[in-house]
């Protein structure tokens, strides 16, 4: 383990060297990005505030689009575990809504919203509300029948079979969901900030790091930003996926 | 005891039941004509081979499926659905996950709306009977086997149902534990009272030796369809634990094994 750590390490810092030997040696600066133009990048950025007002706007609008999508995507999954009769009216529906790509969805989202903001977060309602709607359904539908009928054997009624046995018995499923879903909803959001992004002069528009990177990619031509945000764009999904991790871990006790 | 309870005396009381299950290669009929009555205190064990209906014929008692033919009636009512009259523990034992050994206890109490603090005591008492002390906080998948039984068997308790429906549940133990087991269900369920303290209960089960050691009655079913072979009286004294190998019961239980073996052997060649 320990020397499987070393290697790792030792691999990493092997290609960096070799990416930052290659940039120099081919006198590629300005055009593609080195790992150590993008750490005075980081350090600009950083010191400025604008890596973190960018990321913060970003995630807002995640978080926004995230909670929209929960609150209508766990009670429709969840009715439709539930009573199979809507889950057969629904379901096709929402498969064939899963096969329009959430970007295919920005021009009409611009159209309808505007583009200052409200566009990306109808785009990551729609990245995450389809997932976590089959997702729930499928939670329910998996839960053990014996479970259900010991609930109703020991005189539970529905609500309490819905309370106490169908959502605990869910939550592991939907807690993956939400993973996904959240994954699904970060990489939308950078794409829709993207699209919204290039219709808008600089200082305008979403703000976000999508928008950071376009406006570096339009005015500034700065490849190590660029890459920067690549990067933020990929420690932000990691940390998203930890935190998920741990909120499953405190929501679920019962399966560690 | 009497071979033959009247209906009107019975608790549970099954006419003429037959059902038929609708699958996807077509209808299985599962049980077929079948007439049982299981009185007050009674302790009635149902063996038979594999697919003979035992499952289904508890199922239809405790109100998870509606017979197909005849009535199955508890104290006179008609069983429509599940009630907590009617206490059902599970072959799996289908203990709630996320609820711990004390909630589970407790979740038929709170499912009647009995306040928090009673049910804590309900619990707190069943887990004293089960032998389940210093683990009413642990969760069902930190239990062994026989720990999970007895979880099981409380939760089961704690509505201090009239009938007792028991699916296989002593089936996952080991052959030690499960004797252990055996022994504490029928202390438990008043083997060592009078007869007016005892439930009634119908007890599923693949043990022939298991079925005589436990029932006041052992039904043996037939298969395909389900249907009642025999019913044979058991007539040993309790409480029941010192006489586990008396000559009397060795031989109800290969009396109750020559009328199974010819179908178990075929059932065993159709699974294999």
């Amino acid at each position: 383990m320990r020397a499987d750590r070393i290697a790792a390490i030792a691999t990493t810092l092997a290609v960096l060297g070799l990416w930052q030997a290659a940039v120099w040696f081919a006198d590629a600066q300005g055009l593609a990005p080195a790992p150590l133009g993008i750490v005075a990048a980081t350090a600009k950025h950083l010191a400025n505030g604008s890596l973190r007002a960018a990321l913060g706007d970003s995630f807002l609008r995640v978080a926004k689009g995230f909670v929209i999508a929960i609150a209508i995507g766990l009670p429709l999954g969840t009715a439709m575990g539930m009573v199979p009769a809507l889950a057969r009216a629904i379901a096709p529906f929402l498969d064939g809504l899963r096969a329009i790509a959430p970007i295919a969805w920005i021009p009409i989202a611009v159209l309808w919203l505007g583009v200052r903001g409200d566009a990306a977060v109808f785009i990551v309602t729609y990245a995450a509300v389809l997932p976590l709607a089959l997702q729930a359904f499928q939670a329910v539908r998996l839960i053990d029948r014996r479970l259900i009928q010991a609930s109703q054997a020991l005189g539970g009624g529905w609500a309490l079979t819905l309370w106490a046995v169908i959502l605990p018995g869910s939550i592991p499923v939907m807690i993956t969901a939400m993973r996904v879903a959240m994954g699904f909803a970060w990489g939308a959001i950078v794409a829709a900030e993207l699209a919204v992004g290039t219709k808008i002069g600089p200082g305008q528009g979403s703000q976000g790091i999508g928008q950071m990177m376009i406006e570096t990619l339009y005015v500034k031509r700065d490849v190590d930003t660029l890459a920067m945000c690549m990067l933020c764009v990929g420690l932000v999904s990691l940390a998203i996926d930890a935190g998920a991790r741990a909120l499953g871990r405190r929501m679920a006790p019962w399966t560690q | 005891m009497d071979t033959v309870i009247s209906l009107s005396l019975a608790r549970i009381a099954i006419e003429g039941v037959g059902k038929t299950w609708q699958g996807r290669r077509g209808a299985v009929e599962a049980l077929r004509g079948i007439d049982l009555a299981v009185g007050a205190g009674e302790f009635v064990s149902v063996v038979g081979p594999s697919g003979c209906g035992k499952s289904t014929l508890l199922s239809l008692v405790a109100g998870f499926a509606t017979p197909s033919t005849g009535s199955v009636r508890v104290d006179g009512q008609e069983v429509t659905g599940p009630s907590p009259e009617r206490g059902v523990m599970f072959q799996d034992y289908a203990l709630f996950p996320w609820r711990t050994v004390a909630e589970n206890i407790a979740f038929g109490p709170q499912a009647r709306g009995v306040p928090r603090r009673e049910r804590r005591d309900i619990a707190d008492r069943l887990i004293a009977l089960v032998g389940l002390d210093g683990f009413e906080d642990r969760y069902p998948n930190e239990l062994s086997g026989g720990m999970r039984q007895r979880c099981a068997l409380a939760r089961m308790l704690a509505n201090d149902p009239a009938v007792w429906l028991m699916d296989e549940p002593l089936a996952a133990l080991d052959p030690q534990t499960r004797i252990v087991m055996q022994d504490e269900l029928l202390r438990i369920w008043g083997d060592e009272r009078e007869a007016a303290q005892r439930r009634s209960v119908l007890f599923v089960t693949h043990g022939i030796d298991e079925a005589v050691h436990l029932a006041d009655r052992v039904v043996v079913l037939a298969r395909r369809p389900g249907r009642i072979r025999a019913v044979i009286d058991i007539d040993l004294p309790r409480p029941r634990a010192p006489h586990r190998n008396a000559p009397e019961a060795a031989r109800l239980v290969a009396e109750i094994w020559a009328l199974i073996r010819d179908e178990a052997v075929d059932a065993i060649r159709e699974e294999t």
